[in-house]
């Protein structure tokens, strides 16, 4: 599904990406674990299309396409959602209108019928009770004055709505108490399936306990420096980055 | 100078009408505009708009047309009645002089050029004097028509909200044909103890429109003044509002959004006088600028001595959606008070890059996206229209006239 070719990446002059190597297959999940400043966030906002990134080497290749060649909205039409480690406030834009216009937008682009308020109302119905949420927060304006564990849960219900085909989850759990946590991990879960990926992008393995990775990269310094399967998340709690560093470079 | 010896020939031709009382103010009016002539922008109150861009068109002035809506209750055509409301008093300006229901000093000369020319040629004109206590809304349609002519036009409405009485006014600008047209528009609003007024000023010129717009607000005791003020700007746009609360218990909320593209240029000037203790003002301004467009804000707020507890907020934001638009954006505090609390703030910025990323994110295109924030940034300004029927008629025209994204 996804394959990331020899990925160099700056921001403003500064190397951030230095050479990443990933491929991910339908139905697999993979968690990039790292630092603070490792280049993880870089990683997966250059995979949805962030333009303030420069491509300064390497491709990638999504669903056999040159992902590098499309715009953000190309990306979001063709299944890429990234679940936003700071989801953006719009102030003065309702949350239901958002979401219902971003799904049409991806529906006409797939060629199929805009769905009408109604049609909205019903599809959305399990996808709030999946996720826990308030009803108020549909009618409110997006994110604003949501509380960060709302705001989180917010965006796995975009998820569930707009039914992406990878999913780039940038530190989901950030800010998400133990029972939002689960929440937002049986939300995740269910929709886990034969044809779908997930990234997850996180600190710590406490995610990981609830979605469990096929696979586990640790990112350093814009490089993948080790990969394994979930029993190297465990590792690296127990040791820390440091030594992992220091096993690798030995 | 043409513009003037034009404004000359035409005040002259208009002098036979009967009514001496008029005639003499209007003279007095007349001779102290043309006393300065048009000003430039070599004045400070002109600095970034120069309204003597006008002087070398010969503008004919035109005060009758015929034009039917049945959308309106109150129709102006070339600043004259022809259509009245039955619910309520109402004339034009000699008669209201006359009937002893307009005061003189409205029409005596001022130290604003434009509001003595268009005293000058205040032979039409309308007032309306709201009485019903409970809620009344009217409709009012300003119209020009301008078939390919240059033509000058002087509208003036004066509306007088009586005491504790309770409406709304919807006062709309719009223009016919293609000419070129200079619209003077002076509305005078005098807001009597207890009444609440909310007035809506909304404008939709044609591309060769310039516009030099007075709104002069006098409120007294506990009355309450809302004003939304909507303005697509072409080729030149002015408009100076100005209130006076005159009692204490008077407030007023104003609430502005303003358009312009291209080459075009607007300009608001607005003036609050808190002239006595224990009176409110707020004050939100948003503009959306784009092309080579230019546009200034510049808002006064004047604490006379004695009007403690006043409390005024001043806020003007503006959306620069090209790099060749300008606003000059100016906060001008004034107080002689020392127990009040007077804020401001001003931002100009362009669209949200973070929230075009998220909701492209999303799957919308960059245009939907630049559409879906500037939706929510005007419905900020017009969710305060309090009928729904309106509200809903602005939003929908709006909406149609943003700058359609890049």
């Amino acid at each position: 599904m996804l394959k990331i070719e020899n990925l160099h990446v700056s921001i403003g002059g500064n190397q951030i990406l230095k050479g990443i190597n990933l491929e991910v297959k339908a139905g697999e999940t993979h968690a990039i674990m790292g630092p603070n400043g490792s280049g993880k966030s870089t990683l997966a906002q250059v995979l949805a299309g962030h333009e303030e990134y420069e491509i300064t080497d390497g491709k990638i290749e999504y669903l056999s396409k040159d992902l590098l060649g499309m715009d953000i909205e190309e990306r979001a039409c063709e299944g890429i959602f990234l679940a936003f480690q700071y989801p953006v406030e719009l102030p003065g834009v309702n949350n239901t209108y958002f979401l219902k216009s971003a799904l049409n937008a991806q529906r006409k682009y797939r060629g199929e019928k805009e769905m009408d308020a109604m049609e909205f109302i019903d599809l959305i119905g399990d996808k709030i009770k999946l996720l826990n949420l308030n009803d108020s927060l549909l009618k409110r304006p997006v994110n604003e004055g949501f509380s960060g564990g709302e705001k989180k849960r917010n965006e796995i219900f975009q998820m569930a709505v707009l039914e992406p085909k990878l999913a780039l989850l940038d530190e989901t759990d950030s800010g998400l108490d133990i029972d939002a946590l689960r929440v937002v991990a049986n939300g995740i879960n269910s929709m886990r399936k034969e044809e779908n990926a997930i990234i997850i992008v996180t600190h710590y393995q406490r995610l990981l306990n609830y979605i469990v990775p096929d696979f586990v990269h640790v990112l350093v310094d814009g490089k993948i420096i080790n990969s394994g399967d979930k029993n190297l998340a465990l590792e690296l709690e127990e040791k820390g980055y440091d030594r992992i560093v220091e096993e690798a470079k030995a | 100078m043409k513009a003037v010896e034009t404004f000359t020939t035409d005040f002259e031709s208009t002098l036979d009408l009967p009514d001496d009382n008029l005639n003499l103010l209007r003279r007095e009016s007349f001779e102290e505009f043309k006393k300065h002539g048009l000003p430039t922008r070599k004045e400070e109150y002109w600095k970034y708009s120069d309204p003597s861009i006008i002087s070398n068109l010969e503008l004919e002035f035109v005060s009758s047309g015929q034009y039917e809506d049945e959308n309106y209750d109150v129709i102006l055509v070339n600043g004259k009645i022809v259509k009245r409301f039955k619910d309520c008093q109402m004339g034009d300006i000699s008669e209201g002089l006359r009937s002893g229901n307009l005061g003189e000093d409205l029409f005596k000369k001022k130290d604003k050029p434009f509001l003595n020319l268009n005293n000058a040629f205040a032979i039409n004109g309308c007032y309306l004097i709201l009485e019903s206590t409970s809620r009344q809304t009217i409709r009012i349609l300003n119209l020009i028509t301008n078939e390919g002519k240059y033509q000058a036009v002087h509208p003036r409405c004066v509306i007088i909200a009586k005491r504790n009485s309770e409406s709304v006014i919807f006062e709309e600008f719009r223009i016919m044909g293609n000419g070129t047209s200079f619209v003077n528009s002076v509305t005078d609003v005098i807001i009597e103890d207890g009444a609440n007024l909310e007035h809506i000023i909304m404008d939709d010129f044609a591309e060769n429109t310039y516009h030099v717009a007075n709104v002069c607000v006098k409120q007294y005791k506990d009355s309450n003044f809302v004003s939304h003020n909507f303005s697509m700007g072409k080729k030149f746009a002015r408009r100076d509002f100005n209130v006076e609360l005159n009692q204490s218990g008077a407030n007023c909320n104003l609430f502005g959004l303003y358009f312009v593209d291209e080459e075009n240029h607007i300009d608001h000037h607005t003036t609050i006088d808190h002239k006595e203790a224990h009176c409110n003002s707020k004050e939100h301004y948003k503009g959306i600028l784009s092309g080579k467009s230019t546009g200034v804000f510049n808002g006064r707020i004047h604490v006379h001595p004695g009007a403690q507890k006043t409390d005024a907020i001043q806020n003007n934001q503006n959306l620069l959606l090209s790099d060749d638009a300008i606003i000059h954006t100016k906060p001008e505090l004034e107080i002689y008070a020392d127990d009040v609390k007077c804020t401001h703030g001003a931002t100009i910025g362009p669209l949200d890059e973070k929230g075009l990323f998220y909701l492209r994110s999303r799957g919308l295109n960059r245009k939907e996206a630049q559409q879906i924030l500037m939706r929510a940034y005007v419905n900020e300004i017009i969710e305060n229209v309090s009928d729904e029927k309106i509200r809903s008629e602005l939003m929908e025209l709006i909406l149609d006239r943003l700058p359609k994204g890049d």
